[in-house]
């Protein structure tokens, strides 16, 4: 069985004056529903162009059997411009903005077909890497 | 002007061979040099039923900046999960933009977009109606 971890950990001297922000968070990411590892990963790294349409960065699965499962994806911004950033959505859905170096990590369900990662370039092109991590992904039948 | 630091490690052995990632950030203004300023503080609360709620209201981000929230399951058991989504109404499942499902121990960190507009609002819905509970801190200009 594999194990795959993820850590976080965040910090702040300055945000709550008297009160230092030190949040520590380990997980070890199973299958949906289950105390086995993961056993699916896909990553990979690319250049993001400025477009007035988003770019599918991950396709949610077909296949009803994959759905609302346990998944968890990564995606960083890796331009130096700060005035460069990646708007990340769901479908149609905007999540947020992911400035210049910086990251986000998230549970992904591919709730539906529909549910695809899609992300937008604003400002100039923007580096990135991604990696998604999956419980399991059903084979489609061969089309030929 | 606040300095908040952020740092991920993942790593697995999926692959014959290991996978790490490490990066670290500090979280700014959109599109700016200067940090992120307020917060809402570290939450917590416990659920005892499977009702979904909305946890974090879009009213309590501004729109189109670069906040960022962070959520906690903090139990233990990876068979049961919040089921986290950007949703109009707690109630009207069928408006659920699903992100996914936070078992035991798992976190997330991810920007939000707080649109002035329902849709935009946090809602977690807990697989159990034994207790549970799940942290969560925002962070925005």
């Amino acid at each position: 069985m594999a194990t795959t971890t993820a850590s976080v950990s965040i910090s702040s001297n300055d945000l709550q004056p008297g009160n230092r922000l030190s949040i520590n968070a380990t997980s070890t990411l199973m299958k949906t529903g289950l105390t086995t590892g993961l056993e699916l990963m896909d990553m990979g790294k690319g250049h993001l162009t400025t477009a007035t349409a988003a770019d599918a960065l991950i396709e949610s699965s077909a296949l009803a059997g994959d759905h609302d499962s346990a998944n968890y994806f990564y995606l960083c911004n890796n331009a130096t411009d700060d005035t460069f950033h990646i708007l990340v959505a769901i479908n149609a859905t905007d999540v947020g903005r992911l400035n210049a170096g910086e990251w986000m990590f998230i549970p992904y369900a591919q709730a539906d077909a529909g549910a695809e990662i899609n992300i937008t370039a604003s400002g100039g092109t923007c580096p990135y890497e991604y990696a998604i991590f999956k419980s399991a992904s059903t084979l489609a039948a061969a089309t030929a | 002007m606040a300095t908040i630091n952020a740092n991920i490690t993942i790593s697995s052995n999926i692959m014959g061979y290991p996978t790490n990632i490490n990066k670290s950030m500090s979280m700014k203004k959109l599109g700016s040099c200067h940090g992120l300023e307020e917060t809402t503080g570290l939450s917590n609360k416990k659920f005892a039923s499977t009702d979904a709620v909305v946890l974090i209201a879009h009213t309590e981000g501004t729109a189109g900046k670069a906040n960022k929230v962070y959520m906690r399951n903090t139990g233990s058991s990876k068979a049961e999960h919040f089921y986290v989504a950007l949703n109009g109404s707690a109630a009207a499942a069928g408006t659920t933009e699903a992100i996914g499902k936070l078992y035991g121990g798992d976190w997330m960190l991810m920007p939000w977009e707080a649109t002035a507009n329902a849709s935009h609002s946090i809602t977690v819905v807990p697989s159990t109606a034994e207790p549970m509970t799940i942290e969560w801190m925002i962070f925005q200009e």
